[in-house]
This record gives C-alpha cells, structure tokens and sequence, in this order.
C-alpha cells in the first residue's frame, strides 16, 4: 500500500517506536523493564495495524496481548522473583557478536536487493477506497464472517488447543489431596 | 509562527485536533471535576444512610470539600520509598490514569460534537484500552517493593482479568442486535428500534453492572484494599499526586463503566419523545440529549454508591467463584440463547436486516417483533441461565443455600485432610 502524507509520517514514528522498543526489551536487565518494553513494542504494532485499516486486529492485539499475556507475564515474574539476577553483573550477550553483525549485515542487504529487484513478486497492495479512512470501515464484519466461514476450521482446532492446554495445567496444579478433598 | 499556522490548517490537524479541541477540553474539565466530585457524594450517601451529616464544614453543606482535597494532595509531600523501582513507580500511576482517560474519546456524550469520536471499534477500543489499566496496578504494587502493595495488587489485577472476561462477554449480547461496535452506532440503533436494549438483554445488563462493580474495585468487591490484611492494597506505598492520580483513575473508571452501561442498555443520550421536545441539530436538542445522559449516567452510579453500603463484601475466594463460574457461564448461555431467539424470530419474520447508509440494522418490523424479543428474553433467557447455574453450582455452598444448610461440621479423619490444605 502506497503510503500519503501524513500516513508516512505516522508510519516512520510507529516503526521507529516499535524497533526501538523492541531493541529495548532484549537489553533490558530487569524482567519488569523487559516487559515494559514488550507492552511498548505491542502498542506500536497496533498502530501500525490502525495505518492498514485492520481496526479489529488492532483492538484485538491491545485487548489480549497487552491486557491479557504481558500481564501473564508480569504475575509470573513477581512469583518467581528473579530480582536477583539484575545486581549479577552477567554478561547479557555471547561473544559471537562479530558474527552476528555480519549475519545482521547480510540479512539487511538481501532484503533491500529482494526488495528492489522483485518489488513486482509481492501481492498488489488494494488499496481502501476513497473516504474510508476517515469514515467508518467494514473490516470488524469482514473479520467475524470469515471467522465464521472460510477461517472456521483452523480457528476451532486453534481454540480446542487452548482448551487443552487450560484443562492440562488445572490438572498439573491440582494436588491429590485437594482432589480427595474437594470431591 | 508561519510554520504553526501551516500545520494549524492542515487538513488532518484540523479535522483531528482544532475541530476536537473544545470538546476534548470540556470533557476533560467536566469529567475530572466529576471525579472529584464523586467522592463528595460518596461521603454524603453513605452519611445519609448511616444517619450522619458527612463533610459540612468547607463552603455550605461541605460544597468546595473536593477542592481542600486537591489542594491538600497536590501540596503534600511526595514520598518515593528509599529500595523502590524509581522508574517504574512513577510510570505506574500514569498508565491507570492515562488508560481511563483515553477512553473517553469514544464515549459518546451527545449528538454531533458533544461526541468526541466515533471508532468502528468503540466497544473493542474501550475494553483494550481499560484492559491496560490492570498494568497500572500491577506494576505500582511490584515497584513499591513492600509486601502488602505486591499482594494487594496481585489480588486485584487477578479480580480485574477474571471480571474483564464477563464484562466483554456480557456485551457481546447486545451487539447482536445492534450489529455494530460503534457507541454512537449502538444509541442510534436502539433509536431505530425504539427500544432499550436493557428489554431485550437484562441477564446481560444485569452481568455488566456486577461486572462493572468488580471491574472498578468497588464494594462489593472492594479487595484490593483490605486494612486487616493488606492495609491499602496496591497504594499503600502512594502518597500525596501520585496516590491522587490512582484516585482520579478510580473514579473515572465507575463513570466510564457507567456511561457504558447507559449507552448499550439505557440507550445514550435517546429518549422517547426528546425530538419533540427540540428540533434535531439544534443546540437545544444537544443540550437535552447531553442532559438525559448525564441523567442515566449517574442514576447509575449513584446505584454503584448505594450497594457499597447495602451489600456485604465477599471473601476472596467468593469472589473468585462469582466471576468465573456465575458471570461467565450466565454470559456465555445469554450469547447462544440471544442468538438462537434471534434466529427463531427471522423466521417467523418478526426482525429483519435492513441495510442502511450506516450499515446494517435489526429492525423488528411491527410491535409483535419488539413484544417477542422482550418476552423471549424474559421467559427463555432467564430460565435458561437460572437453570444452566443452578446446574454448575450445585455443590457450591457459598451461594447455595440448600447446600449450605446440609452442611456439616467434617469428622476426625477429614478434619486432617483440611488442616494439611
């Protein structure tokens, strides 16, 4: 998608937001910090999903990535206290950072080469009509009638999965006791 | 200062900021005047029906009572604790009151420019952003670095997410005929249809305001502050701005949660006959409107006020038991009963999708459809969920009284089995 004035602006800011934080949490000493960061990182993204005009996505990423699993993520790292480790001075990198760089490097260049030799390879942007993007747009009823169509199948298998997962880890948590007790 | 009026009059600063700016101001004024308010009448009802005065001594009948407060917080000391989080516990407070503020970017206040805007998404975007507050929370009870903040506020961002879930859930149902995520596309639905949506959901209604209870940390569920046991909670470290910024988050939160009760139940800033009253898009019409929502928003809170002194507060485990298998079950059947009534009235052709400029509408097309939708929701919904909790909570003996009255004291070989848990 072609990107128009203030469009390019707000882009530039988000995707800068976004990698700064993302560079962010994977230096920070401190779990919560680390957090912090990912919650930053995941707000970006979100505006970054506003500029397509996937509003849905957008709320949706905010509501259970930032409400649900960052805050997951902070329960777990207070119950398990890993304040200590921030005084260590450990070394928070390997010593291969060389190559890293050079891989970083070469990753970076084959995809500016890609990016301009096969510009044509990517799928035609489809761009949203005129007056949209001020106005209200339909992208909330596209997401649920494909959730309920097209989608259904993965999004079922998807959330049978969770359940899963739910019931495994009540049953891991679960004592015998408690459940001689409570039964 | 050329360069200022060029952005000035760009036409996206214009449509999004100097057309908005008014109302941005005004709301935000009036709302945190409100807030602060709040607290006043909080003590008034609750003297009231203690049989007491409750603040009369700033300005007649304690009236400026708000004002000494403020002044006396902003102008108190502000205390960090020495082994603190600095960063964190700064950052904290902002992100609760910055989480409930920007929610009222989508409440819709009134007609035309009393709304500040109106999103695709306003229902989505107001529980993801409210969503944000529980980091608040959390986090300014970890970087307190004190045992009591840390588990007052474990306790209440666990209430607030487990509460979350029934407060989307319960919403889900009147989005149904709304068909809509949009706040000022719900209130004109219930226009178009002519009928509350608190008739053809009050199982959901009713979920929303316990829900609304819990989600704001108010008595009943007041838990996360506990002076017995975990003194003030997540604040206890808080003092002076900072403790005043969690405050100001409380408060307009019970206004938010009001004012979206009142929009998807209570039908906004609609009422019968208002457009007789006052020719639509006049400023008489606005000021009504804004006025019956003013209205209904704080019939609602003043509801809020009163159970804090009526009910009894739950234990935590209680409280716990009521979120997760009373509200969401009661949510989830509420859903799928909603859906198949609405089914079962397309065809018998009482409702009908009609498509409008602003999308599309259920409109029911003659009184029999609105009559059927109203008694399908008292006569089968309600049943259906009494029936559907009744079934899950069979062996609870907190809520079920015939349990509780079989309930005896355990013998010698259990009494060892409890002692051990």
């Amino acid at each position: 998608m072609e990107l128009k004035g203030a469009q390019v602006l707000f882009y530039y800011a988000l995707a800068f937001f976004v990698l700064i934080m993302a560079v962010s949490l994977i230096r920070a000493r401190s779990a919560v910090h680390a957090a912090l960061y990912l919650m930053g990182t995941l707000i970006g993204t979100a505006g970054l999903f506003l500029l397509l005009h996937a509003e849905f996505v957008a709320g949706a990423q905010i509501l259970i990535y930032v409400g649900g699993v960052v805050v997951l993520f902070i329960f777990v790292i207070m119950l398990v206290n890993v304040r200590e480790e921030i005084t260590e001075t450990t070394r928070l990198f390997t010593r291969q950072e060389a190559v890293a760089w050079v891989l970083v490097g070469a990753m970076t260049v084959a995809t500016i080469i890609a990016l301009r030799r096969e510009a044509n390879l990517l799928p035609p942007a489809v761009a949203p009509p005129e007056g949209t993007a001020l106005a209200l747009s339909e992208d909330t009823q596209r997401v649920g009638s494909a959730l309920y169509t097209r989608a259904a199948l993965p999004f079922e298998i998807a959330s049978l999965l969770l359940l899963v997962a739910i019931v495994g880890s009540v049953i891991l948590a679960r004592t015998r006791r408690q459940e001689e007790t409570f039964d | 200062m050329e360069l200022f009026w060029t952005i000035w009059n760009h036409p996206i600063v214009s449509e999004y900021v100097v057309r908005r700016l008014p109302t941005i101001v005004i709301v935000l004024f009036v709302i945190l005047t409100v807030a602060a308010y709040l607290v006043y009448a909080e003590r008034k009802v609750s003297a009231f029906i203690q049989a007491r005065l409750g603040p009369m001594r700033v300005g007649p009948y304690g009236l400026l009572q708000p004002l000494a407060d403020a002044l006396k917080l902003l102008s108190k000391e502000d205390i960090i604790p020495a082994r603190a989080e600095r960063s964190i516990f700064v950052i904290a407070p902002m992100i609760s009151v910055v989480a409930s503020l920007v929610v009222l970017a989508v409440i819709p206040f009134g007609p035309g420019r009393a709304t500040i805007t109106d999103v695709n998404i306003g229902v989505l975007f107001i529980l993801a952003v409210s969503s944000v507050g529980v980091l608040g929370i959390i986090l300014g009870g970890w970087a307190s670095n004190s045992k009591y903040p840390l588990l007052g506020a474990l306790r209440s961002s666990a209430q607030m997410v487990s509460y979350e879930v029934a407060i989307a859930l319960a919403l889900v149902g009147p989005l149904m005929f709304a068909k809509t995520l949009s706040m000022v596309g719900l209130i004109e639905a219930q226009m178009t249809d002519g009928v509350w949506y608190v008739l053809y959901q009050p199982v959901a209604f009713l979920i929303f305001l316990v829900g609304g209870l819990a989600e704001t940390n108010r008595a009943p569920f007041d838990l996360p502050e506990a002076e017995s046991e975990i003194v003030a909670g997540y604040h206890t470290e808080y003092s002076g701005f900072r403790w005043a910024l969690y405050f100001v988050a409380e408060y307009t939160n019970i206004v938010i949660s009001a004012a979206i009760a009142a929009t998807v139940f209570l039908g906004g800033w609609h009422f019968p006959g208002l457009t007789r009253l006052a020719e639509p898009g006049t400023g008489l019409y606005a000021l009504l409107a804004v006025l019956i929502f003013a209205v209904k928003v704080f019939a609602i809170v003043y509801c809020f006020i009163w159970f804090r002194w009526t009910f009894p507060r739950y234990r935590y485990d209680q409280l716990m038991s009521l979120g997760w298998k009373w509200l969401i079950p009661a949510a989830l059947a509420n859903i799928l009963v909603t859906g198949a009534v609405l089914v079962l009235a397309q065809h018998l052709g009482l409702v009908e999708t009609v498509r409008t400029e602003a999308g599309e509408r259920l409109v029911s097309l003659w009184p029999w459809g609105k009559l059927f939708l109203i008694a399908a929701s008292l006569l089968i919904g309600v049943p259906i969920v009494w029936i559907l909790l009744a079934v899950i909570n069979r062996r609870s003996a907190d809520f079920n009284l015939r349990v509780q009255r079989q309930i005896r004291l355990p013998e010698r070989g259990e009494e060892e089995i409890f002692a051990e848990v």
